[in-house]
């Protein structure tokens, strides 16, 4: 009965959304299609612009990746450290040893310079 | 509707948002309006509630200026400064201002009447058509075969070029001809660009800037001695006329204006405030950053390059070569040339405000003593030397060797700090 009532208010409140934005709207005409072209300064693009683009951030993310990845883990492992003994510190070391390999990849494409 | 209506009354009470098509010699308009608090110039068509031609258009400009048009948003007309109307729209409610004194409050006029719905708006000129229709065809119904293939509208996909300037890293290649209408870079410069990510690759310019008239003195003073304050006055409303598009491009909107009010106020009359004012704007400049964050060390000028450009952007590649030392009348104020060594980007910038202090300090100092010039045979205009009867001629077409290789950013940054466009065999009005 709870979830039926959540859904109801959900919708209720999308279907209001949506009135409010289409309400003013409704008359007006769609963009022309030459208003819809990119502005180029009166100028034309030769190709789509659906093209593959670099993110530039990309090798930032995966070393963000590499730090947190290593401190979600460490946090468990202290844990049961002192229990399991050198088992634990050769899983850890392994696991670092992989880890490492994301860093110095970063490295290796400049992600410790701040541009 | 009625909030509709109510949000149209309350926009024709603000500014009047004007996009600037610029022709030939329409560049006045353009630095009368920024000044106009009741006038914002925006850079997009989108922003705008009128488009305002300004200047002669040539033919082949025509269509260009058509797409332009279709892209402002609707309601929105057009007004036409010392310009002819598209034929297509002399039959339509079009307003043709002559006098620069009248053009603000047309503008103003015009924004009101055409949001209050009083004004019959322009006409679309373009047929409401996909430019490049969908061809519903491949796998994927994108006009080919499989994910990367086919012409979507019409239109091939960007595809990976064979090599990449920056880190090795190819990135799919976009082409595009961009122009005469964009309003960072010089009116009437038209360039086909190829982008890789946002790494120009290749440019090669279609039309070049429009020439660009001086003032009446630098013509005068061909044909007798003038006195040598009103020339160096309107040398430093040159260099601050160019200093208003680079801060406009850096995003520095409120020192732009200053630098544009600065250059309005280039009169005899005002000589001695000048200076001050000028050391104030540079202070500003610095701490904003304008050096530091907004002018890439790139862009540098080879010696042919520079040799070919000549004047200030000569001098800033090490070139101290200026036709006002052979003015007997300059070597008397103790004229001495200003160069810089780099002939990048920011070394330019460093020259032209050097250049625009050391105009400005003449001029007080010609006026003092009643300084004319010299010398009738050669003259330096703000755009570089003007010997026997070869002016300054146009220099658009360095771009192609300077531009590919720099981030979009530098390349714009790089355009703005040059004087491309050939100097008008007509004086300004």
């Amino acid at each position: 009965m709870n979830l039926l009532a959540l859904l109801l208010i959900l919708l209720i409140s999308l279907g209001a959304g949506l009135l409010l934005q289409w309400w003013p709207s409704r008359r007006q005409a769609m963009p022309t299609y030459p208003q819809r072209a990119p502005f180029l300064g009166g100028g034309l693009p030769d190709t789509h612009a659906w093209s593959r683009y670099h993110v530039r951030y990309y090798p930032m993310a995966l070393l963000l990746i590499a730090f947190e990845m290593e401190m979600m883990f460490m946090y468990p492992w202290a844990v049961v450290y002192v229990q399991k003994g050198l088992v634990a510190v050769m899983e850890m070391g392994m696991f670092l040893a992989i880890l490492s390999v994301g860093i110095l990849y970063g490295w290796r494409e400049g992600v410790f310079k701040w541009q | 509707m009625a909030i509709i209506s109510w949000l149209s009354r309350l926009a024709a009470r603000g500014p009047a948002t004007v996009f600037p098509a610029l022709g030939m010699r329409g560049e006045e308009a353009l630095y009368r309006l920024a000044l106009n608090p009741r006038i914002r110039l925006v850079d997009s068509p989108r922003h705008a509630s009128l488009l305002l031609v300004a200047g002669g258009m040539p033919p082949e400009m025509q269509e260009p200026l058509r797409r332009v048009h279709d892209q402002l948003p609707a309601p929105f007309t057009t007004l036409w400064y010392q310009s002819e109307p598209l034929l297509e729209l002399q039959q339509a409610d079009t307003t043709r201002v002559d006098s620069l004194d009248a053009l603000p409050d047309a503008l103003v006029d015009a924004h009101r009447n055409a949001l209050g719905g009083e004004l019959g708006v322009s006409p679309r000129l373009l047929p409401d058509a996909p430019p490049n229709p969908w061809q519903g065809l491949g796998d994927d119904g994108r006009g080919g075969e499989g994910m990367m293939g086919g012409v979507p509208y019409g239109r091939p996909m960007a595809m990976p070029p064979t090599d990449d300037l920056r880190d090795g890293l190819a990135l799919d290649i976009l082409t595009f001809r961009l122009g005469p209408f964009f309003p960072l870079w010089p009116a009437g410069l038209a360039a086909e660009v190829t982008l890789q990510g946002d790494i120009v690759q290749q440019l090669s310019v279609k039309s070049p800037p429009f020439p660009r008239p001086l003032a009446p003195v630098f013509f005068e003073a061909r044909e007798r001695a003038v006195p040598i304050a009103r020339l160096e006055l309107e040398r430093a409303r040159h260099h601050l006329r160019a200093l208003f598009h680079a801060l406009h491009l850096a995003g520095l909107e409120d020192l732009a204006l200053d630098a544009l009010g600065l250059a309005q106020s280039c009169e005899p009359e005002a000589i001695g405030a000048l200076e001050k004012r000028f050391r104030a704007l540079a202070g500003r400049m610095k701490r904003r950053g304008f050096f530091a964050l907004h002018l890439p060390a790139c862009g540098t000028l080879g010696e042919k390059h520079a040799e070919t450009l000549g004047g200030f952007a000569a001098r800033a590649a090490g070139i101290d070569r200026d036709a006002r030392l052979d003015d007997e009348g300059y070597r008397r104020l103790d004229f001495s040339v200003i160069s810089q060594r780099k002939g990048d980007t920011r070394a330019r910038w460093h020259q032209r405000l050097a250049e625009i202090a050391q105009s400005l300090r003449l001029a007080a100092q010609a006026q003092q003593d009643d300084a004319v010039t010299a010398n009738l045979e050669a003259l330096e205009t703000p755009r570089g030397p003007w010997r026997n009867e070869e002016l300054p001629g146009d220099a658009s077409a360095l771009l192609e060797e300077l531009l590919p290789g720099l981030e979009w950013g530098e390349a714009l940054a790089t355009v703005a700090s040059l004087d491309l466009a050939g100097v008008s065999q007509w004086p300004r009005p």
